[in-house]
């Protein structure tokens, strides 16, 4: 599975450093850093939203608040 | 256009307790590559020394840079300078280099210690002859220039440090060329060198300097360009013409923004590959592509590049920070303020549907804002800088 957070100017600005370090850890404590494979990229053409994240080829916006029940719901769920 | 280019480092402390610098470096360029350059100190210090030195500086530049001779130069500053109430003398020391189309120095010297020249990282004996003009001794020097002569001009600020204090006579001459030697480094700026130099004054001064203090260095190095694309075209289809200009330039490249940065990897036929490393947390992080040498976002990390290089020109704080670290500011900022003499800029001037947000702090009237004072901040570091549009 290949997890992609936007780090282009919008998205950082929206918080897609704290996005980044919170899946980093995550994917640490599961264990899972040969199965979920995180990536940064640069716009995707989302910005008018929240941090936008891809999940294989799923789009997502998220807060940087939502991060735990994003990894349950869209990563650990589909693992 | 010579192979050479003079990278200037000017800094100056004032005497303990003095609001005005008695010392005053002026530097004039001129067509095809030559500079005057004329450090001043007037007798004494506060208000009086430092109008001394600047009409001395400005009187000698002003004279050198119209065509006229040395000797003019200084019966006019001998025939004009206010004399003291007081001490019945008026007069400013100086010393002038002349970087003739960056071949040649030319350096008349009046009662400020002697300029160092040190090359290849060792002192290197300048002879001298001696001039008598009106009833001033001037000692005049010349020497052709070679890559990494680094010459020091410094105010008896700095020979006087630490006088009573560590040292009987002061810091000698002979000890600053020990020193100087001890430390060199051919990477080193003409501002890193001026600053070191100050420092330890400042040190043997114990913080409170007994005279104003000035370090002009002059490091002749070669060339080296730095382009930086920065920003999809307004038009669309100017993408290729823009990007090959770009990547068509001689020395390094660097692109600013992720949008521009995709569309220079299509080009390319390349893979853009952003890293997820946060060497500073508010910048985002920086990629790699092949075929050029640095990728960063655009706006946030050209801003703090700004921020850096305003500090730059004034206490240069913040180079404990750009000069070390990775992100992508740091990294632009070292590239441009130290290794480059020459900066292209090619800045598209797309609207960014990413930066239309109004929710967030940028905009498109910032990112124009942000190119024009870089580029003046970048011209007062002596750089050449170059802006195309598209």
């Amino acid at each position: 599975m290949k997890v992609t957070v936007c780090i282009g100017s919008s998205c950082h600005l929206k918080g897609s450093r704290t996005v980044v370090e919170r899946l980093k850890e995550l994917i640490e404590q599961h264990g899972l850093g040969d199965k979920v494979e995180l990536a940064g990229t640069f716009c995707m053409g989302n910005c008018q939203k929240d941090v936008c994240v891809t999940v294989n080829d799923a789009v997502f916006s998220i807060v940087p608040e939502e991060v735990d029940s994003f990894f349950e719901t869209e990563v650990l769920a589909h693992l | 256009m010579s192979l050479l280019f003079a990278d200037i480092g000017i800094q100056s402390m004032n005497k303990y307790g003095e609001q005005l610098c008695g010392d005053h470096v002026d530097v004039l360029e001129q067509a095809d590559d030559s500079t005057v350059i004329v450090l001043a100190d007037g007798l004494g210090s506060g208000v009086k020394a430092s109008i001394l030195s600047t009409l001395t500086s400005k009187i000698i530049s002003t004279m050198m840079a119209a065509g006229l001779s040395i000797e003019e130069c200084v019966q006019t500053i001998a025939d004009t300078l206010p004399i003291s109430s007081v001490s019945r003398v008026g007069y400013s020391t100086f010393t002038l280099i002349h970087l003739v189309e960056n071949r040649e120095a030319e350096i008349f010297e009046y009662d400020n210690p002697h300029v160092i020249l040190l090359r290849g990282g060792k002192h290197y004996h300048l002879p001298k002859a001696e001039q008598v003009i009106g009833d001033k001794t001037i000692y005049r020097s010349r020497v052709a220039l070679q890559e990494n002569d680094l010459f020091i001009a410094m105010s008896d600020g700095c020979t006087h440090a630490g006088i009573g204090i560590d040292k009987r006579f002061g810091w000698e001459r002979d000890d600053i060329i020990a020193y100087l030697v001890s430390l060199y480094d051919p990477d080193f700026s003409a501002k890193t060198w001026a600053t070191i130099l100050l420092e330890e004054c400042k040190n043997l001064y114990r913080f409170k300097p007994g005279d104003d203090t000035t370090i002009c260095a002059i490091r002749m190095r070669r060339h080296e360009a730095v382009n930086v694309l920065f920003g999809p075209p307004a038009v669309h289809d100017d993408a290729d013409r823009m990007i090959s200009l770009f990547l068509e330039q001689e020395g390094r490249h660097v692109v600013c923004g992720g949008t521009t940065a995709s569309l220079v990897a299509d080009y390319l036929g390349v893979e853009l590959r952003p890293s997820l490393t946060y060497d500073d947390p508010d910048i985002p992080p920086t990629a790699e592509m092949e075929g050029v040498d640095l990728v960063t976002e655009g706006v946030i990390t050209v801003n703090r590049v700004l921020t850096y290089a305003k500090d730059y020109l004034q206490d240069n704080e913040s180079y404990v920070k750009w000069g070390y670290k990775n992100d992508g500011a740091s990294l632009l900022s070292r590239m441009m303020f130290e290794d480059a003499t020459d900066i292209r800029f090619f800045v598209g001037r797309a609207m960014n549907p990413a930066h239309q947000n109004p929710s967030l702090p940028i905009n498109f009237s910032i990112k124009m804002q942000l190119v024009i004072e870089l580029n003046e901040a970048l011209k007062k570091m002596g750089k050449r800088v170059q802006v195309t549009y598209f």
